[in-house]
């Protein structure tokens, strides 16, 4: 049976039982267990950590490869598994960051918070510094 | 709290499955060895509570005050 939650972000959702991921052991600092993510079209950089069990809390988070082409995660996650990190996100772009020192690892509808001991994985990376920086490479070149 | 005195190489066994190891104190450090399952997470209390900051800075983000977001990057 679906779970239906009426998003104080999003209005109401259903979600498919096979959508719903369980985090055992929570997020550290929210007492929700049961999550599904949520994509919408506006935003499609990121989609949203929604909790089943609080309708206000969600939380965006991205797949970290696609932002920081050296992210790494020790220990190595399943193979099959998703990884995501928290996005803080902000009013100006340049002030986005994402917490590379604690992934989320989600796999067969588990998920978890991990703690990434690979050198570098900062608690504030900035989200869109490549972006950034390759677009400003194109500008010099166009200059 | 619990207070418990241990010596160097003494241990603290919590419920059936996790294990606290005192493996040396050295001056004002000492070295803690934990065994616990594999999902069960160990964070130092500074890193707990980093964590658990960024985690609601995070939730506090509102979908309709996000700036325009760049094209996705392929």
């Amino acid at each position: 049976m679906p779970t239906t939650i009426d998003s104080t972000r999003f209005g109401r959702i259903e979600v498919a039982p096979e959508s719903e991921i369980v985090f055992p052991h929570g997020l550290v600092g929210f007492d929700s267990r049961r999550f599904t993510l949520v994509a919408r079209e506006q935003d499609a950089a990121f989609v949203w950590l929604h909790s089943l069990e609080d309708p206000a809390l969600a939380l965006p988070v991205a797949d970290p490869r696609r932002f920081f082409s050296a992210f790494a995660l020790e220990p190595a996650p399943p193979a099959d598994a998703a990884i995501y990190v928290t996005v803080r996100a902000s009013e100006r772009l340049e002030d986005f960051t994402a917490n590379l020192r604690a992934p989320l690892v989600i796999a067969d509808g588990i998920g978890q918070q991990v703690l990434n001991e690979a050198e570098g994985a900062a608690l504030r990376a900035p989200l869109f510094a490549e972006l950034a920086a390759a677009a400003a490479g194109s500008e010099d070149r166009a200059a | 709290m619990l207070i418990i005195t241990r010596r160097p190489g003494e241990k603290i066994v919590l419920g059936d499955d996790i294990v606290v190891t005192v493996m040396e104190i050295s001056g004002q450090t000492a070295r803690i060895g934990i065994a616990a399952p594999q999902d069960l997470p160990v964070y130092r209390e500074e890193i707990w509570e980093s964590v658990k900051a960024e985690n609601q800075a995070a939730a506090a983000a509102d979908p309709d005050k996000l700036p325009p977001l760049p094209p996705q990057q392929s």
